[in-house]
């Protein structure tokens, strides 16, 4: 009986898997995830057909660069949007939602079978897109200055950083669209406010900084983006106070806690209210 | 305070902002199959809604076997719920439906499998177990609900319009299981247009109207308790002229009817006891009476004279 | 022996026209529409910056209430192609907004509640039942884009006189054509996304995502490959190089005006494709 909760989250992970990865509905998730793949792909081929010296620094500040405003602002974020704001508000619509209500299952244990579903799907997706987006931007490379960089230079310090930053993204905007999800019906009120607040994070107060998941996300990104990216994409790269990864992780995890703690209390006190929808 | 065999209503009332879903609902049901009756939006799924938590009450408290609806945990250890919601989850077979919820429930798989077709097989399901719900009827989808339902062994089982749908046939299952299943101790909460089938399977009644609760009891108990309305009593007799006679010697008969065949007399009468007495009297006195049946103490009659005629079911 | 009762007699009233009949299904979705606050707030707010420049207008060409507000110039700003150009992108991205919180509840609610046949067994086609309800976000789309567009056109043509009108008859053209253009590929837009995904929430975000995600697509597909027809998939960018070219404005986005109006025209031919493999009364489960 001491482990029922954890057989239960088992149980509503392999149940919501199939909804969050095959569903024919997340098409367009796995679309976001694999545009910057092309993006990428399409780069080193260029370079490869065009035969010119390719210059490794600025490949990789292209890299940053397009990996904190297209990955993670754009893909990341409208991809957990899509995942997450399903779980709950998905079921609502497809009128569903009463099967997981009417088991004897906690709510605050379907909430977390539910966004370890989510996230899982999520970070599978997401990580998976970041590694190959980061191996193709590098691929019209000699093989000999790919080891180096491998071996001698910061590469896999760069990748896994990457990566990294990927799963706490998908951590971080997971829990608020899952929140978002169970407190709002119309989900481009809170898609937008978010998205708003995201990007005019950098010039808000320091204490209010913290209550973003960018904040945490751009500390954590191994590259600093050039400042030659023109003035849109400067306003949303700058990281005016960035915190020590030591700080940014836990702070990135207590965030989320909050944010699922908040969307716990909600999903307890929610109704089946199939006609309002 | 609550009786832990019963699911009690404490002054329950639920409201949809300002609409008025059921209003100072107090109950104790006992277990057997007791029947919720009442026009559409008087209220009976609402009040299966609140008892299995899917929606607050807005004051007072509900206690099932002593469980608030608010612990789902315990609550659907021993509750199964059968909706109106004709939707599932997507993608799901008849099987998984059960199956899933097992899993849920905390079975291993092979229990959840073992329980699964055993509940499929009681609805009758087994050959489209293994069929997307999407293609169902809506008649097996009754019946997979019902199979989920039941498939954990609950103590009560509440069941929103469980028999629509059905075909004569499978409705006399389901009748008689939702019987050998009250026999059991279990307390069966059901709700239904079809009243002559209430009639047949009810211990008792619930009658709701506009989200009041009007009368609640044993049919007889209740239509015992409407003065107001004169008890209709059929007399089988052959002399129905002279049995008609009699009876108007006394004042509590109100109306007297020859039946349509010609060999019965509809009586209506205020004070039936006394009336009663009189019959023995006239039979002693050497009027033949093969039978006296009461003509309205049936659900129909109590729905008719405490709701009314008004979007009457079935 | 059968009795039946021969008193049914069927309606032999008058129907409405064949041609009208789709506009039933606009006038019930353009009720639905206003019965959102946040749409209804939306749809007001769009009014104001259009009643804000005839404002704008009116003082511009008296001088004697500018001097009265002690302002000491001959005219607030100046009426040219910049000024249109402005006018008409805050108003389409006002209509681009509107339309992510309306535009999905007109289909997919019918697709997700399998509400096809309902449709489908009336005397009424996939055709006239798209029409119906793109024709809901026509008309309101044109009442916030070129609507307003042309009245304050008329207001300064009126002020100005016959001779600026008939000068800048092109920039008439622009705000009837390219708001014309970009409320249509809107429309067929988010019908597309709503009847694919078939949940309103879903392509709600998704049309929101549609116009940032492809912004930066485009963005750092230009900046990757080093090219410039990354722009041609940027539906923003698009709009602004065709408000450019009737304002007469020389943007120099890369972009070439035929070229997005191909553009446009492709995906609005993926939307119309998405709409007719979707729209359908019947769904195969499998």
């Amino acid at each position: 009986m001491k482990t029922l909760w954890l057989t239960q989250v088992a149980a509503i992970v392999r149940l919501e898997i199939g909804k969050t990865f095959f569903s024919r509905r997340g098409l367009w998730v796995y679309l976001l995830a694999c545009m910057p793949m092309v993006i990428f792909g399409g780069h080193s081929i260029v370079w490869l057909k065009r035969g010119l010296p390719c210059d490794f620094g600025h490949d990789t500040n292209v890299f940053a660069s397009i990996f904190q405003v297209l990955d993670m602002r754009l893909t990341l974020f409208f991809g957990c949007l899509g995942i997450f704001m399903n779980l709950f508000r998905g079921e609502m619509l497809d009128r569903s939602l009463h099967f997981y209500f009417l088991s004897p299952v906690r709510r605050e244990v379907l909430l977390v079978g539910k966004y370890l579903a989510g996230l899982l799907a999520a970070v599978t997706i997401f990580t998976t897109s970041t590694v190959v987006q980061w191996g193709l931007m590098y691929a019209h490379f000699p093989k000999s200055v790919m080891e180096s960089y491998l071996r001698d230079g910061n590469g896999w310090r760069h990748l896994t950083a990457y990566a990294g930053v990927t799963v706490l993204g998908c951590i971080g905007y997971g829990s608020v669209f899952l929140l978002a999800g169970a407190l709002m019906k119309n989900p481009i009120v809170p898609a937008a406010a978010v998205l708003v607040w995201e990007s005019i994070n950098s010039f808000a107060p320091a204490v209010l900084q913290k209550f973003s998941v960018i904040y945490y996300l751009k500390s954590l990104c191994p590259i600093e983006a050039p400042p030659d990216v023109g003035p849109v994409f400067s306003m949303l790269l700058v990281n005016a106070d960035p915190v020590a990864p030591a700080v940014a992780v836990p702070g990135m995890l207590l965030f989320t806690m909050l944010v699922l703690v908040v969307a716990a209390m909600r999903v307890r006190k929610m109704e089946i209210h199939y006609g309002t929808d | 305070m609550s009786e832990p065999h019963e699911i009690v209503f404490d002054n329950v009332s639920k409201f949809y902002g300002d609409v008025l879903g059921v209003n100072r609902v107090s109950l104790s049901i006992p277990p057997g199959i007791t029947s919720l009756v009442g026009p559409n939006g008087s209220g009976k799924t609402t009040l299966m809604n609140l008892m299995t938590g899917l929606l607050r009450p807005t004051r007072g408290s509900i206690r099932v076997l002593g469980v608030a609806p608010d612990n789902p945990e315990e609550l659907f250890r021993q509750l199964g719920y059968c909706t109106q919601f004709d939707s599932f989850p997507k993608g799901f077979t008849g099987y998984q439906f059960v199956y899933s919820f097992l899993r849920l429930y905390g079975s291993t798989h092979a229990e959840a499998d073992q329980f699964a077709w055993r509940a499929i097989e009681r609805v009758n399901l087994v050959e489209a177990a293994h069929r997307k719900i999407a293609g169902y009827s809506k008649g097996m989808r009754q019946r997979i609900k019902l199979a989920q339902a039941t498939c954990h062994g609950p103590a009560v089982l509440v069941l929103d319009e469980p028999l629509n749908g059905l075909d004569p046939l499978v409705r006399a299952e389901v009748i008689a299981l939702l019987r050998s299943l009250a026999e059991e101790g279990m307390h069966i909460i059901i709700s239904s247009h079809i009243l002559h089938e209430v009639d047949m399977i009810s211990d008792q009644v619930i009658l709701l109207s506009a989200g009041y609760v009007v009368a609640e009891g044993k049919i007889r108990g209740v239509r015992d308790e409407i003065q107001e309305q004169p008890m209709q009593i059929l007399v089988r007799s052959n002399a129905p002229s002279a049995l008609a006679a009699k009876v108007f010697e006394q004042d509590s008969v109100v109306e007297a009817k020859i039946h349509n065949d010609g060999r019965g007399l509809l009586i209506k009468t205020k004070d039936p006891d006394k009336f009663y007495r009189l019959l023995n009297r006239i039979a002693l006195n050497g009027i033949a009476v093969e039978s006296v049946i009461p003509a309205d103490d049936d659900v129909n009659s109590l729905y008719e004279y405490l709701i009314g005629s008004e979007d009457k079911p079935r | 022996m059968a009795v039946y009762k021969r008193s049914y007699k069927g309606y032999e009233g008058p129907l409405t026209s064949r041609r009208k009949r789709f506009l039933i299904l606009s006038r019930y979705a353009a009720r639905g529409i206003f019965a959102s606050r946040i749409v209804t707030g939306l749809f007001i707010l769009s009014f104001f910056y259009p009643l804000a420049m005839i404002i704008g207008l009116y003082l511009n060409h008296n001088l004697s209430v500018l001097s009265f507000m002690k302002l000491h110039q001959d005219r607030l700003f100046d009426v040219n192609g910049a000024f249109f150009m402005v006018f008409m992108t805050v108003q389409s991205a006002g209509a681009f907004l509107l339309t992510a919180f309306f535009g999905p509840n007109l289909i997919a609610p019918d697709l997700a509640n399998n509400a096809l046949p309902l449709y489908f067994c009336r005397p009424l086609s996939r055709t006239e039942y798209v029409a119906g309800k793109a024709s809901v976000i026509l008309l309101l789309l044109s009442i916030i884009t070129w609507v307003p567009g042309l009245l304050v056109f008329g207001v300064e043509a009126s002020l100005s006189g016959g001779a600026w009108a008939w000068e800048h008859r092109g920039f008439a053209a622009g705000i009837l054509l390219g708001s014309l253009l970009w409320i249509s590929f809107l429309a067929l837009l988010a019908l597309a996304l709503s009847a694919w995904v078939r949940w309103k929430l879903v392509a709600g975000a998704l049309l929101l995502g549609v116009n940032f995600v492809t912004s930066g697509f485009a963005a750092a597909l230009n900046a990757t490959m080093d090219v410039t027809w990354g722009s041609y998939l940027d539906p923003a960018k698009l709009l602004t190089a065709i408000y450019g070219e009737f304002f007469g404005m020389d943007l120099s986005l890369g972009v070439n005006t035929w070229g997005a109006l191909a553009s446009y025209g492709v995906i609005c031919a993926f939307c119309t494709y998405l709409l007719s493999r979707k729209v359908r009364a019947f769904e195969v489960v499998r």
